[in-house]
């Protein structure tokens, strides 16, 4: 059984401009999270907001007996508003850890992340695994915000990764562009078999990142997906995406269950 | 105390008067880690049509004021999978497992009835009529009551299984839906299903759901609920089970209270996985402080 339990924040702070950095004491069972897993929170008591909002884990770590959960999350909405002015010592409900994520392959060698904007989260918690499970594999992290003050987590980032390529949308730092067109400069360094791509961020971007690697083969790269949820278990049906069995017509898949985490190759992004 | 908790639905013994309700449990599976779900009075399974079913483009949710707006379209395995995948685990769980269905017209509520009363495992059907009749133009089958009772009458012929019929409350008088139904045989009514509604994205001037419209359920709805389920109970001689927005055990109490035989959990358990069992407990709890020892002498007592 993992139970909905209720967590204590144990601190929260603004990192930069509408993100926040959020760490809960979590149970136990935690610690078995997987980068690309991730929870869902909801305001203890009350209806508003009703439904617990989904969250990738950005860290897990324990001290003595304590285990303690990171989100990172920027406020877009009621939801992720309501959690910025909780303060330490208050409330939450949580699930998890929840789905599938993300795949890395032993035999890896070579690892790009490509984030866009908040997209920054699970990709950071994966850095960090990489390092500390395949050791010697070289961690290249491709950041993209819409300006320099908007590059969220890059400290870390730059803390855990070999490298880290930046761009942003005004050109105010870095590549002046998108992080796909970034890592279309960079494409010839991920060519060979023992490299992989995994992503996270707003769906054009997604998009793009599709249309780069085709061609590829498949499970060169993986993304985390984001969508609309309710129970986060797998029972509502509401949070599905299109996705393709093995090159057949795609079917409507719960990105809370058999996701957050697919193939590239695998989704069908649509208009 | 001891407290009898058992209640009788269509001569099927529940150990309790808690169900989740259809669309909001899965297939019971999904909830294996969360709770212990052979304390469930019963589950109700998602809707079942005879072939599996897409469901709608997303996005297919959007939260409300104390609700959420869903257009999941009726997405399901289907029938045939659902006996050969999802039953052999809920035979084995020691509840009563009820299965909801719907169609497109009366062959198919009727082939899905038939269907399910030869797989071992299924002790009730519920049939949702708040599906259109493709043939009748598309007015929804439980907005009818003459269309009410002919799917009623042939489902009831065609199942060995006592029937439940899931009344839909976008209509103007719903007791003259659960009369039709209970003239064609239906063992007992649950209500309500959700109720229509909308929302809009006032940045990008759409709708929030793709499906442009949604059923609301939730909290919000609850009072219309149980206000529908009173006045069902008044105008019908067999169980009702009702539902809508029941978020805690004194949610559950008013709809006993009001003359339910039973109550289903349904948007709850997307706010607390395991909520359907601290309900059972919270009944239980309120019946043993009160010295009352059986759910049945509770049911129906309001004093007007
Ligand atoms: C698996 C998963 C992991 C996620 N991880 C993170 C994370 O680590 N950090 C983070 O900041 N956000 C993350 N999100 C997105 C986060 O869940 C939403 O930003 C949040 O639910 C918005 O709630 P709200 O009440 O503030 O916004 P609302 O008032 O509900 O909506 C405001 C805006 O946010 C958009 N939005 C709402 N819900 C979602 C959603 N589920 N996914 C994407 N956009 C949404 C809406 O379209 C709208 O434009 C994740 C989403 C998923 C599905
Ligand atoms: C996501 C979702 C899916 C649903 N699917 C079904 C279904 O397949 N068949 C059905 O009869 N009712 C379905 N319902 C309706 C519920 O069973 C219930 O009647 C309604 O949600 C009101 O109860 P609640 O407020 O407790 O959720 C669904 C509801 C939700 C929220
Ligand atoms: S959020 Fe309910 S099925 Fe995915």
């Amino acid at each position: 059984m993992k139970p909905e339990t209720c967590a204590k924040i144990f601190s929260q702070r603004e990192t930069v401009k509408g993100h926040f950095l959020m760490i809960v004491k979590a149970p136990v069972s935690f610690r078995e999270a997987i980068p690309g897993q991730f929870i869902m929170v909801r305001l203890e008591g009350g209806n508003s907001p009703f439904l617990s909002r989904p969250f990738s884990i950005y860290s897990i770590y324990s001290r003595g007996d304590d285990t303690f959960v990171e989100i990172f999350y920027k406020v877009v909405g009621k939801g992720t508003d309501a959690f910025s002015r909780l303060r330490e010592g208050a409330s939450l409900d949580i699930l998890g850890p929840l789905g599938r994520g993300f795949d890395v392959p032993a035999s890896c060698r070579k690892v790009a992340l490509v984030a866009g904007g908040i997209g920054v989260a699970p990709l950071s918690f994966l850095a960090q695994r990489c390092g500390e499970d395949i050791p010697g594999t070289e961690v290249i992290c491709y950041l993209g915000a819409g300006s320099s003050e908007a590059l969220a987590g890059l400290d870390r980032l730059e803390k855990i990764c070999s490298t880290v390529e930046i761009s942003t949308d005004d050109g105010s730092r870095g590549y002046h562009g998108s992080v796909t067109g970034l890592l279309k400069r960079d494409m010839d360094l991920y060519a060979d078999d023992d490299t992989r791509i995994y992503s996270c961020g707003p769906r054009p971007m997604l998009r793009g990142l599709q249309e780069l690697l085709k061609g590829r083969p498949p499970g060169t790269c993986q993304v985390s997906l984001e969508e609309r949820m309710a129970c986060g278990i797998g029972a509502c049906l509401g949070c599905v995406a299109r996705i393709r069995s093995d090159g057949e017509k795609g079917g409507m898949v719960r990105v809370c269950k058999e996701g957050p985490v697919f193939d590239i190759d695998r989704v069908e992004f649509g208009e | 105390m001891n407290v009898k908790m058992g209640v009788d639905i269509g001569g099927v013994t529940l150990k309790n008067p808690v169900m989740t309700a259809s669309g909001t449990f899965g297939y019971g599976e999904e909830y294996a880690d969360y709770l212990d779900i052979g304390r469930l009075g019963a589950i109700v399974v998602k809707g079942l049509s005879l072939s599996p079913r897409e469901g709608n483009p997303p996005p297919r949710i959007i939260e409300t004021a104390s609700g959420m707006l869903n257009a999941v379209g009726l997405q399901n395995v289907g029938v045939e999978e659902f006996i050969d995948k999802k039953l052999p685990y809920l035979r084995t769980i020691g509840s009563v497992v009820v299965a909801n269905i719907f169609g497109e017209s009366v062959e198919d509520y009727v082939k899905v009835a038939d269907t399910l009363s030869n797989a071992k495992g299924v002790d009730l059907i519920e049939v949702n009529i708040s599906c259109p009749n493709v043939r009748k133009g598309g007015i929804a089958f439980g907005s009818d009551p003459v269309l009410a009772g002919e799917v009623t009458r042939a489902v009831k012929s065609a199942s060995g299984l006592p029937v439940i019929v899931k009344l839909t409350p976008n209509v103007t008088d719903i007791t003259k839906i659960a009369r039709s139904v209970e003239a064609a045989g239906a063992d007992a009514v649950s209500l309500i299903n959700t109720l229509t509604g909308m929302s809009i994205d006032i940045e990008k001037r759409i709708p929030h759901l793709k499906n442009i419209t949604g059923g609301l359920s939730g909290p919000a709805i609850k009072p219309v609920a149980l206000r529908m389920v009173w006045e069902t109970v008044n105008a019908v001689s067999i169980p009702v089970v009702g539902l809508g927005g029941i978020m805690n055990a004194s949610d559950a109490l008013e709809f006993l209270i009001a003359g339910a035989r039973a109550v289903q959990v349904g948007t709850a358990n997307f706010i607390n996985p395991s909520i359907a069992v601290d309900i059972i407990d919270g009944i239980e709890n309120y019946l043993s402080d009160r010295g009352i020892g059986d759910i049945n002498d509770l049911i129906g007592t309001l004093r007007i």
